[in-house]
């Protein structure tokens, strides 16, 4: 579209000190053939203001009439309706400040505009899912008579927690107590699966231990995975799994009273912490995968709750 | 990450990584060095390898994390910290080449001086528990070992103690997937598994050699810290490959102190092992290994040895070595009554030979060994399988025993369950060893000097004195054999060796030797028949006896009395040899019975004893007339007496020579065969006629005392001449004329004409006689065809002997036959051969005509 009808202005959205700036970055998710392909976002913080200056450059010898300028901040949640359906389309903007930049009149040459939202408070955490995205992004808009034109400059939030818990889970009382799972199948396999504590922070290692006390299955392999889970829109694909982790932890195949030692860091992994929105939810999962060698897969999952904290 | 699919391409795989990565790391590209490591290693994780192969490949990789070792201490801090390496390569999402990393980077780490090496340490054998696959494992903590090995050398018992325990911990779990490795896969490959484990086995072995460079010369940390955990594992993984193997290590690698000083726990050990390892080995190489420090002592003197042990503290229990092996072998037999005869031999000889070694002269502990074993053979119930003969034959004959004659005799005589033990196995073997004992004590010449040692080894040839003594018992025929008086002189090795036994038996005093052979006498008793082989060798020892008693009887006067009662009891045991020899072997041997008995009368003349040298000669009459039935034994017998009686000298009193020879010549005519009578009345005569014997001081012409009596003499040559003369054969008739012709000749020469009877006038007439005969043998030869005499003259010869027999020299070899009857040859020409000897016979009268003058007379 926009090569047939070239956007009479171009719009520049420049945070401020963007360039020093902490980065994130993440997978194009749009682009599925391109997956290597990846987004630079700089990063704020909940209550952290975000300010700029919004560059409007009229092209050369050209001028633009409009019926004025406005920056707005939004924060929304997208989700696609269904798998067939690609876009996501926002369900509920849950952040949505704004300011005008200017009065209507006429554009000759580029003008500059500065702007500040002070201390916005961002509920949710910037999210990329499959089914369901959390975006923030600067809006800017020129009004005209006929269609506005619209620059979004996104941005992404992250939420550390001050409270080493985030505020869903600290309540219950088993704070650091160790996981421990008794899992079994009737005179097969009996194994107690032991992990340190039941919330990680996102650069913690989980630490554990798995012990046969039963093994008849002929194993190949142990694997140790964590599973993202974000749950939302409508039934069938309500669910949808991602595996974020999958690291090997036995191989070949133990003997009763064997104990494996398991140390995962999850630092150098891609990992989203565990939140809960009113239109969806992200879950994770600590997921055990026995596999025999016949190729059949044994697994538990056992939630665990894994938050952000500065560190 | 896949991995390749032979180990071709796994290598080449490896090749190719590791130059990549040497790439990298030229060009400080950290990240993909590590990358192409991690694609190296995955080939490790491939499961179609055999050992070897994944050894060759482990090897290959060994050597290419090595260069990146090097290179991570070379860069360390400068531009990484081994600190975050560590952590960085736990992101690896396979297990196997996550673990590899982290043991490469965790050993460079080991070399920085600031690095937490017990965290590092416990953090690497904690985390190579993920690797449960026994081959991956088992590389995985030898790779883990090889690395850490250098870190080893620690001044502080403290540091030794962690370095220990890291090292049999390693160990442990190494064993632990050896052991699994065998049950891996499907049964029918079980061989090949053992196989492959075998080839495996240095793996674990190495981590047993890392403990003794640990331990060095610590023998206290050996005996409480190390040696308990490792048998500990030893005996839990109750595999019998690994129990073996490792036992045979432990033993290897450790100093011999630190065996000393521990072997009633390794013995235990050894006990409480998998029933299916051989003890035996297990105890052997123990042996072997103790023995063994004794040859390495160069100076190898007891006291030294003990010495050095007291210095390392070892407990008064543990010094006592054979105490040690016999508690081990009394909880041996308790704990595991289901070993088998087999298996327990040769731990006794093992723990015999270390005995021996260590202690060589004390025969109790023999003894002890020999009487557990008795036992054990006695709780066998059954008979001992064939299968162990061997086991038995080395235990009873152990070159340790055998090796000084002085030794194993007294082993023989001293340890009663020797004697015991061997008299349990069988037969065949029992009579195996006898003999070789036997052949030892013969071949040693080894003197057996008192009652009671002969006693006891006569016991241990019980077996081969009894051997063949029940069998004729069995079967009616074989008695009808004895009866008929079946002379069956097979040789028999064994009785020739117990015959040997009785000549090894002296002693100083005569009356213990008397007793001696008489005890040998009683045993050989028991072998019924069988005594006719060795009641000749205890006659002539007894003869020996008598000999030595005379030639002492002259030394000591004193002591005449009690030597000539010797001499008379030395008789007697004779007699009742002979006796009991006649009574057990039937008609089996009257013909050694009878020379026997010719043989201790002539001895007892020679002593002065002539009734007792009537007593023998009467009993060789007995036999004579009652048993001898064979002509021609007969005829030898009568030439044996004969001979036998013209040398004695002291049956004068009571007319017992004339007795004798009357009786001897009336047997003497009448023999079966004329020609045997004409023989045996002729040698007769010169019973009639005594001749000097030098030795006795008789001199011809000067001794006056001869027993001559020259009618009776003519008397038996005339009655020889008629009984020839009625011979039949032509040939033999002459041929004894002239025998007697020769006869004539000798009184001729040696007596005068006078006193012989013995005149011209009669030999004139004979050899009248003969020369009518051998006419009329000419005629008969006459008629025989010309050229067959001339064929004879180059051809074969014959000749008549003086017993009657033919003998037979061919022309073209030297060597003479025999025959009892005439050959049937047409080319032997027999009447030849009286007409030669009689051409003969005339040219020795004619030669003495020049000498005698008295041979004038006789007209040729």
């Amino acid at each position: 579209m926009s090569i047939f009808f070239k956007s009479p202005i171009d719009i520049e959205v420049l945070l401020d000190g963007e360039e020093s700036r902490k980065h994130v970055e993440i997978a194009n998710a749009d682009n599925h053939a391109a997956r290597t392909l990846k987004d630079r976002f700089p990063v704020y913080e909940d209550g952290e203001s975000v300010s700029g200056i919004v560059t409007l450059r009229v092209k050369e010898g050209k001028k633009l009439e409009h019926l004025g300028v406005k920056v707005s901040l939004v924060g929304s949640v997208d989700i696609s309706k269904s798998s067939s359906e690609r876009k996501k389309r926002p369900v509920e903007t849950f952040l949505s400040m704004s300011a005008d930049l200017c009065p209507h009149g006429e554009l000759t040459h580029s003008q500059s505009f500065p702007f500040n939202f002070k201390d916005v408070e961002k509920r949710y955490e910037s999210y990329r899912g499959k089914n369901v995205d959390v975006s923030y992004y600067v809006k800017v808009t020129v009004l005209r008579k006929s269609t506005d034109i619209v620059k979004h400059k996104p941005f992404w939030c992250l939420l550390y927690n001050r409270d080493p818990m985030p505020a869903a889970v600290s309540k219950t009382a088993d704070k650091d107590m160790p996981v421990k799972l008794d899992i079994g199948i009737e005179n097969c396999l009996h194994i107690e699966f032991e992990y340190s504590k039941p919330h990680f922070s996102l650069k913690d290692v989980i630490v554990g231990r798995i012990y046969f006390l039963l093994t008849r299955l002929k194993v190949k392999h142990m694997e140790l995975s964590v599973i993202t889970r974000e749950t939302c829109g409508l039934e069938p694909n309500q669910l949808s799994d991602s595996t974020s982790i999958r690291y090997e932890i036995m191989d070949g195949s133990p003997v009763k009273g064997e104990t494996i030692p398991i140390r995962l860091f999850l630092g150098g992994y891609e990992l989203t912490p565990t939140s809960n929105f009113n239109h969806f939810s992200i879950k994770n999962y600590l997921s055990l995968v026995i596999i025999d060698e016949d190729g059949r897969r044994y697994f538990k999952q056992s939630e665990i709750t894994l938050y952000r904290r500065r560190t | 990450m896949s991995y390749a699919e032979n180990i071709e391409q796994a290598v080449s795989v490896c090749k190719q990584q590791t130059v990549l990565m040497q790439r990298c790391l030229a060009q400080e590209k950290l990240m993909d060095a590590l990358k192409h490591t991690s694609i190296m290693l995955t080939e490790l994780r491939s499961p179609l390898l055999t050992p070897k192969q994944y050894y060759e490949l482990y090897i290959l990789i060994y050597d290419s994390l090595s260069i990146l070792s090097t290179y991570f201490v070379d860069c360390h801090t400068k531009r990484h910290h081994l600190a975050d390496l560590y952590e960085l390569v736990q992101y690896a999402g396979n297990i196997l080449p996550r673990l590899y990393l982290m043991i490469t980077v965790g050993s460079a780490y080991l070399q920085c001086a600031d690095s937490p090496r017990e965290e590092i340490f416990k953090d690497m054998i904690e985390m190579c528990k993920g690797v449960q696959h026994p081959m991956r494992g088992l590389f995985l903590r030898y790779y883990l070992s090889q690395r850490t090995k250098e870190f080893f050398q620690a001044d502080s018992p403290e540091a030794k103690k962690t370095n220990a325990n890291f090292v049999i911990t390693n160990f442990i779990e190494m064993n632990k997937l050896w052991v699994r490795l065998q049950h891996q896969g499907p049964l029918r490959e079980r061989e090949q598994r053992t196989r492959e484990r075998k080839e495996l086995k240095i793996l674990i072995g190495v981590n047993l050699v890392r403990l003794s460079q640990i331990v060095e010369s610590d023998f206290n940390m050996y005996k409480d810290e190390i040696l308990p955990l490792v048998l500990e594992q030893v005996i839990q993984c109750r595999d019998v490959v690994s129990q073996e193997y490792l036992f045979d290590v432990i033993c290897q690698v450790f100093p011999d102190e630190f065996h000393l000083g521990t072997l009633a726990e390794l013995l235990s050990t050894s006990l409480k092992l998998n029933p299916a390892v051989p003890v035996n080995k297990i105890v052997l190489t123990l042996v072997e290994r103790l023995n063994g420090f004794i040859d390495r002592q160069e100076n190898p003197g007891i006291d030294e040895i003990s010495q050095k042990l007291a210095s390392l503290n070892i407990g008064e229990e543990n010094s006592n070595l054979f105490f040690i092996f016999w508690k081990f072998l009394n909880q041996l037999s308790e704990e595991r009554p289901d070993l088998q005869l087999q298996e327990l031999a040769p731990v006794v000889q093992g723990i015999l030979k270390l005995k021996l070694r260590w202690g060589p002269d004390n025969i109790r502990n023999v003894n002890t060994l020999l009487s557990f074993m008795t036992e054990k053979c006695k709780e066998h119930g059954k008979a001992i399988p064939d299968e162990c003969d061997y086991l038995f034959h080395d235990l009873l004959l152990a070159p340790e025993f055998t090796n000084s004659m002085k030794f194993f005799y007294n082993v023989l005589t001293q340890c009663a369950a020797y004697q015991e033990l061997l008299s349990l196995q069988n037969k065949k073997l029992q009579r195996h060893c006898v003999n070789e004992i036997l052949d030892m004590l013969v071949n040693a010449r080894w003197q057996i000097t008192s009652k009671a040692d002969l006693e006891t080894i006569l016991k241990i040839c019980e077996s081969l004195i009894e051997a063949d003594s029940e069998k004729p018992a069995s079967s009616l025929m074989l008695d009808e054999d004895d009866a008929l008086g079946n002379e069956n002189w097979t040789l028999s090795p064994d009785h020739e060796k117990l015959a040997k036994l009785t000549h090894l038996c002296f002693n100083k005093s005569v009356d213990v030797h008397i007793e001696l052979l008489l005890s040998c006498r009683n045993w050989f008793q028991r072998s019924g028949r069988n005594i006719k082989y060795h009641s000749p060798a205890i006659i002539s020892n007894f003869w020996i006896l008598i000999r030595k008693c005379q030639w002492k009887l002259k030394r000591e006067q004193a002591d005449s009395e009690k030597y000539s009662n010797t001499i008379k009891q030395l008789f007697k045991h004779i007699s009742r040899t002979i006796d009991n020899l006649y009574n057990s072997s039937g008609g089996g041997c009257l013909d050694l019975i009878y020379k026997l008995n010719l043989q201790t009368a002539s001895l007892a003349d020679q002593s002065q004893l002539g009734d007792i040298a009537y007593d023998f000669f009467s009993q060789a009459f007995t036999t004579f007339e009652e048993s001898l039935s064979d002509s021609r034994t007969q005829f030898q017998a009568i030439v044996n007496m004969a001979q036998t009686l013209q040398k004695t000298r002291n049956l004068y009193m009571e007319s017992y020579y004339e007795t004798l020879i009357t009786r001897c010549t009336l047997h003497g005519s009448k023999l079966l065969k004329k020609q045997d009578q004409c023989r045996a009345v002729y040698t007769c005569s010169h019973l009639w006629w005594a001749t000097e014997i030098s030795l006795l001081g008789e001199e011809e012409g000067i001794t006056e005392s001869f027993f001559r009596e020259g009618k009776r003499v003519l008397e038996c040559l005339q009655r020889s001449l008629r009984v020839a003369d009625s011979v039949m054969d032509n040939v033999q008739s002459c041929e004894l004329m002239i025998e007697i012709l020769d006869r004539c000749c000798y009184y001729f020469i040696h007596g005068d004409e006078t006193s012989t009877n013995v005149s011209v006038k009669y030999i004139n007439g004979l050899v009248e006689l003969i020369k009518t005969n051998i006419d009329s043998l000419k005629l008969e030869r006459n008629s025989m065809l010309d050229d067959d005499r001339t064929l004879n003259n180059g051809g074969d010869k014959a000749y008549i002997g003086i017993d009657g027999c033919y003998i037979h020299l061919g022309a073209t070899n030297s060597v003479a036959t025999t025959f009892t009857k005439p050959p049937t040859s047409k080319s032997t020409n027999l009447e030849s051969i009286p007409i030669e000897h009689f051409d003969r016979t005339l040219q020795y009268i004619q030669d003495q005509k020049e000498v005698d003058s008295r041979f004038k007379a006789i007209v040729l």
